[in-house]
This record gives C-alpha cells, structure tokens and sequence, in this order.
C-alpha cells in the first residue's frame, strides 16, 4: 500500500506516444506469490500503459513487460521499493523496431523496381508476384497481367502478356515452372519477362515480333507447388491437390492433358510422381491453360520449359509416329539449339520427346500440337545432373540468356511462317 | 577365332553339312552389333562403367563425370549382353576443367544384377598431385566441425559452401557405388540431388567414417529415392560402403556392401 503512494506521486503526466522510443521491456523476478500479488497492482494502474508480454501469474514464471518511456522510472522505483528483481531485457524498443525493419529491408527485396530486382538468385512465390505488378505499372503500354484461374490452394494463376496492340494477334505462348522443383525455370521466366521489356524497341527482331504478335508469358505455372519446395520440399515435383481415396497428394501436371492420357508413358498410382490424375485437365493449373488457349483461339507457337538436361524436345511423348511436320520441327529445333550453344558453348540435344527423353502420355505440347499448334516445343535447361533441380543460382544468368536465343529462333521463325 | 574340330566318319558331303551347322552354332553365340553413340545402350553403359570407376578409384579430388560417348559395340553372348563402350570425361571440379577418356566393357548379365565392368580411363591428375589432392581433402574433413544434423548439401538454393564441399565430393565415392549397382541396361539412371544428416567420425586407425542420406533422382520414373549411406575411406587405402535405400513407389529396399581399392 505505502508503495503504490509512493507510485502515484511520482506519476508523470501521461500523453500518448506514437513511437516506442525509450521503451523498455523489463523482465521482473517475483520471489513470491506476494511479489506477484504486488506486480498484478501495477497491472490495474492504467495511467502506466504497461503492456505485460508475460503476465504475472506464478513466482516460478518470469514477469514480461513493456514499459513506456513515461511510465519507467515510476516502475522501477516501485520495485526497487518491494525488492522485487528485475532486469532490463529491451533497452529501447525502437531503436530495436529501427535495426529490425533496416535488416527486413535489405534481406526481402521488396524492390521498388525491376531495375533493382536481383535476377541472379532464387525467389519465393510473394517476390516474384510483386516482381510482375511491377514490371506492368512500369510499362503500361507494353504489359499486362491476366489471372487466367485459380491453383487446387487458391493462388491466383498469373500470366504476363506482352502486347503493342492489335485484337487478338497471332500470339506466343512461354511457360517455366509447370514443375514445381525445376527451380531455374521460374528463374529464367522472371529474366525473360524484364528482357522483352528491355528490347522491345531496341531489338529489331523482337520489335518486328511484338509489332505483330502477342507474347504470353506464365511464368509460375505451379504456384501450389512452387510454394510447397520453399516450405516443405524442395524436389516437390506435382500439384498439390488432394487425391480422393488416397493419402498422396498431387498429380503431375504433364502428363494431366488429354492427349493420349492414361496411356503408356504416366502412372495411374497416385503416389507417384508421374500420376497422371482420375482424368484429363483434372489439375486447375492445366485445365485454365487448356481453356484460355482455346478461348484465345489464335497460338501459333507454344513453348513449355522444363530442367534439367538440355534437351529441345518437339511431339510426339505418346508416340513414335512422326508428327506431320516433323522435318521442319527438327531443322528448327537444330537452328534453335545452334544459336543457344553461341552463347557460352552450352550442348543441347534435340529431337521427339519418345526418342530423345523417354515415353510420356498426357504430356502438354502433345496437346498443343493436336490441338492445331504447329510450333510447340518443350526445354529441358540446365544442367545434364551434377547439380540437377538444385542448380546454383549463379548459373540462372548464363542460363537464360543462352535459353533466350532458342526462344527467339522460335518466335522469329512463327513471325516469318504465319499459318 | 572360330575352331573347327574335324568329325570322324561319314563321307564328305556330310562332313561339310556337319561342318556347316557346326559353324552355324557357334555364330549365334556370339554376334556384333553397333551402336550409335548417341542412342540410349551406349550411355547407359557408360554410365555404369564411369559410377563403378568412381567408387574403385575412390579419389574425392578426381571424381569424374560423362561428357561425350564416343563410339561403342553391343556384344551379344548366351549369359547377356556385354557392351564395349569409349567416352570422353571431364573433371567434377570444374576450376580444373580437366579432360579424359575412358573405354570400358560393361557386362549386363540381367536387370537385377550389378554389371560387370572393365575400365580404364586416362588420369586427371599424375599419381602425385592426386595424392596431395586427395591428403589435403582428408584433412579438411578430419578439422572440420560435423554440420548440423537438417543441414542439406546443396542448400535448397543450389549454394554449397566452400567448407562443405569436401563433405559433398567425399560423398560421391559412396554415391558412385549405390548408382553403379542400380544401373542395368533396363533399369532407369541416376543423378544425385542432396545429401543430408551427415555424421562424421574419425577411427582409432584414422579412418573417416561418413554416414548421411541422399536424395537419388531417378530419372525414368521421376522419384527421389531417399537412401541412407555409410562410408568409410581413407585416401589411398580400401574403402568400404554400405547403403540401404528405400524406394518411394515401390517400397524396396536394397542394399549393398563394397571394397574399394583407392589404387586405381
């Protein structure tokens, strides 16, 4: 009783603080349950604005408590009277808040701009959204984004689309990371999408090409996924939708389309990683691609990109039967790999998916191509297996910029080839 | 090449239809087939021969890996298939950019079995500077401290830190041995991912014992194979490993044991 007198009359005037500067956090020792009863007084005196971290409850629990400026000396004085350890854990809070907010800053690249992006490390799903809306209030008159659906979790499904103009030109389709673990894929489409903002106007090539047609680029093509390998398992491969009847989760979203499905080439057990799902564009993530192609109406050249083991890779996965343009596929495929190999003498094999990598039903540009696509292509990127999906994000660059050639040997070649 | 033993007996139209068959027969055990150094035999086998090479050698500082196939014939025996294969390699430590060649006989008996190999390949390094290399591995690893039991080599990012890759480079001697007895002619191939849970002891007689998890991507089927590995080494004396994997789709288990000689 003497000491809460004791308290009130060195009461300092009470005004509210906005910041935290001269806060500090107390950690109090109660000896007793009469210190505690003690220390539960302080909480009743609402003038102290004491915000108790860990309430007094127990002598065996230690006492938490912010401290406002104001209210530090009263507060010490008072247990200084009771002979009531305590010591002080937090300093000054804001000076705390200040380091704290300055480390956040610097480690979380929330850029302000794609010109400070850091293209040369790996990113998670929030950065590499953030990294989009950025580049499209950057270039308005160029980007675009387009939510075409929802992932199995509820991600939106975000696709770039790169356009002068026009009504519904001929267009190119570019998707990295339908696996989630291929890790240099994602990577590389963030650098793709800043590169055709970089050159559009300067390049002519890629000048003449948007100046005609539309580029799509989605370059999260499994944020589920993607999410997934950042918090849980980095060689996730799948979707992560929920399979009835099964404690597997996830079906492979290239072998979900529906060409050939189920067919020699996918699993039908879902705890595989090849599972090809209860039945075709089951998987969100596919079925919106299958319906905004269709929808669109008007892809000339479509290009899936996968890692590792540098390979270009055209139709058929089902099948050995030659696709009808096969010769012109495979003379582009080899121009396209020559220019890739320009770079920095980087080898790519080329061919048909069943004669070069293996059988695969229910594989994507399979689809494409059936559907009346003609340039449908797959990548396989870096490296051939000493590091595999976890490539080091030193290579993401080099990567890139050599995968980059390929692309526009392709996309040249559809400008020049309208059908 | 082909002996011809002389029947006794009948007239010589017999003689020369018996000598014939005789001829026939012994054509069918053996028959020559090219392969095209880009097809799928030739690399699997090359694959299998430079897995076994690795883990004989058991050289941390000279592991090898596959560049080119070169050229290479099937031969076609009654006990399986046995396939002559010639390969350029080149260093796994790509600040030596070294280069090589190997040619090998890889013996595919059937799709259980271990293949049989015969390899020799040109050195990397000459006998002296490997040594050196190899003795200043060993000593990293004997000083250096055992990493936490979640942490991965490579981190999730693909960074490996320099003080690690001693650790990851040792590992291949053990990994090289679980690939080579996985990799038949049918069978899918392999590729190391990660490795992790790594413990780290040194012998009275100053041998290293190495015990960690790998992550194994298969490639055919897709899986990561989770497999737990114990090796013990020493540079230039028999090395030794042991392994026990657990297959995700099919719930196998396998296992194996080694010698390793360090002399090749």
């Amino acid at each position: 009783m003497k000491g809460l007198l004791i308290l009130s009359a060195v009461l300092l005037a009470v005004f509210a603080k906005e910041d935290f500067s001269g806060h500090q956090v107390l950690r109090i020792s109660a000896a007793d349950k009469a210190q505690v009863e003690e220390v539960k007084k302080l909480e009743d005196l609402d003038h102290l604005q004491l915000d108790f971290w860990q309430g007094p409850a127990s002598p065996s629990n230690p006492i938490d408590v912010r401290v406002p400026f104001h209210s530090v000396q009263s507060v010490k004085s008072f247990l200084e009277f009771n002979k009531i350890n305590y010591k002080i854990m937090i300093d000054d809070v804001q000076l705390l808040l200040n380091n704290e907010q300055q480390q956040m800053l610097a480690d979380q690249s929330k850029v302000r701009s794609t010109d400070i992006f850091r293209y040369d490390t790996y990113h998670t799903l929030t950065e590499i959204y953030d990294f989009m809306d950025l580049l499209v209030a950057e270039n308005p008159n160029l980007v675009s984004k387009i939510q075409i659906g929802k992932s199995f979790e509820g991600r939106p499904l975000n696709v770039l689309k790169f356009s002068t103009g026009g009504n519904n030109r001929p267009a190119i389709w570019i998707d990295t990371g339908i696996h989630s673990r291929e890790w240099v894929t994602q990577a590389s489409g963030v650098w793709f999408a800043k590169k055709i903002t970089e050159d559009y106007g300067h390049d002519e090539t890629l000048t003449a090409i948007l100046n005609s047609m539309d580029i799509f680029l989605e370059i999260v093509t499994n944020p589920d996924g993607f999410a997934y390998t950042h918090s849980t398992n980095r060689l996730w491969r799948k979707t992560r939708s929920i399979i009835p009847g099964s404690t597997c989760v996830g079906v492979d979203p290239n072998r979900n389309w529906d060409a050939a499905f189920g067919a020699a080439g996918a699993s039908s057990n879902p705890c595989s990683e090849t599972y090809h799902g209860k039945f075709p564009n089951s998987e969100v993530e596919v079925k919106s691609i299958v319906d905004f192609v269709k929808s669109h109406g008007n892809i000339k050249a479509f290009i899936s990109i996968h890692s590792y083991s540098q390979l270009l890779l055209y139709p058929y996965g089902y099948t050995t039967t030659r696709a009808a343009n096969q010769q012109e596929l495979d003379e582009l495929a080899k121009a396209a790999v020559t220019n890739l190999a320009s770079l920095y003498g980087t080898k790519y094999k080329y061919g048909s998916i069943i004669t070069t990598i293996y059988q695969a039903s229910g594989s994507t540009i399979d689809w494409t191509y059936d559907s009346g696509i003609r340039y449908s292509y797959t990548f396989e990127l870096r490296d051939t297996g000493r590091y595999g999906f976890l490539l080091p994000a030193k290579e993401i660059i080099p990567t890139a910029q050599e995968t980059w050639l390929a692309l526009m040997t392709i996309m040249d070649y559809a400008l020049k080839h309208p059908y | 090449m082909l002996a011809r033993r002389r029947p006794a007996g009948p007239g010589p139209t017999a003689l020369l239809l018996v000598a014939l068959l005789a001829a026939e027969a012994r054509a069918s055990w053996l028959i020559r087939r090219p392969l095209s150094p880009s097809g799928p035999e030739l690399r699997q086998a090359a694959r299998a021969a430079l897995h076994f090479f690795n883990y004989r050698a058991a050289s941390p500082s000279t592991v090898r890996v596959l560049k080119e196939v070169l050229n290479g014939t099937a031969l076609i025996r009654e006990e399986g298939e046995n396939i002559k294969v010639a390969f350029s390699i080149e260093s796994y430590r790509t600040e030596n950019s070294q280069l090589g060649t190997c040619s090998a006989l890889v013996g595919f008996k059937d799709h259980k079995s271990r293949p049989t190999v015969n390899i020799s390949c040109t050195p990397l390094l000459d006998q002296k500077e490997r040594k050196k290399e190899d003795y200043k591995l060993y000593k990293q690893i004997k000083q250096l401290e055992t990493p936490p039991f979640e942490t991965t080599i490579p981190g999730k990012l693909g960074d490996m830190d320099p003080s690690l890759q001693p650790l990851w480079e040792l590992a291949m001697i053990g990994n090289s041995f679980l690939m080579w007895e996985k990799t038949t002619s049918t069978s899918s191939y392999y590729y190391v991912q990660q490795i992790t849970n790594i413990k780290k002891w040194i012998r009275p007689d100053d041998f290293i014992i190495l015990h960690y998890r790998l992550l194994l991507h298969e490639f055919r089927t897709q899986e990561i194979i989770s497999c737990h590995l114990h090796l013990v080494w020493h540079p230039e004396k028999p090395s030794k490993t042991q392994y026990h994997c657990q297959d995700s789709g099919t719930q196998e288990n396998g296992s194996g044991n080694s010698e390793g000689s360090g002399f090749l």
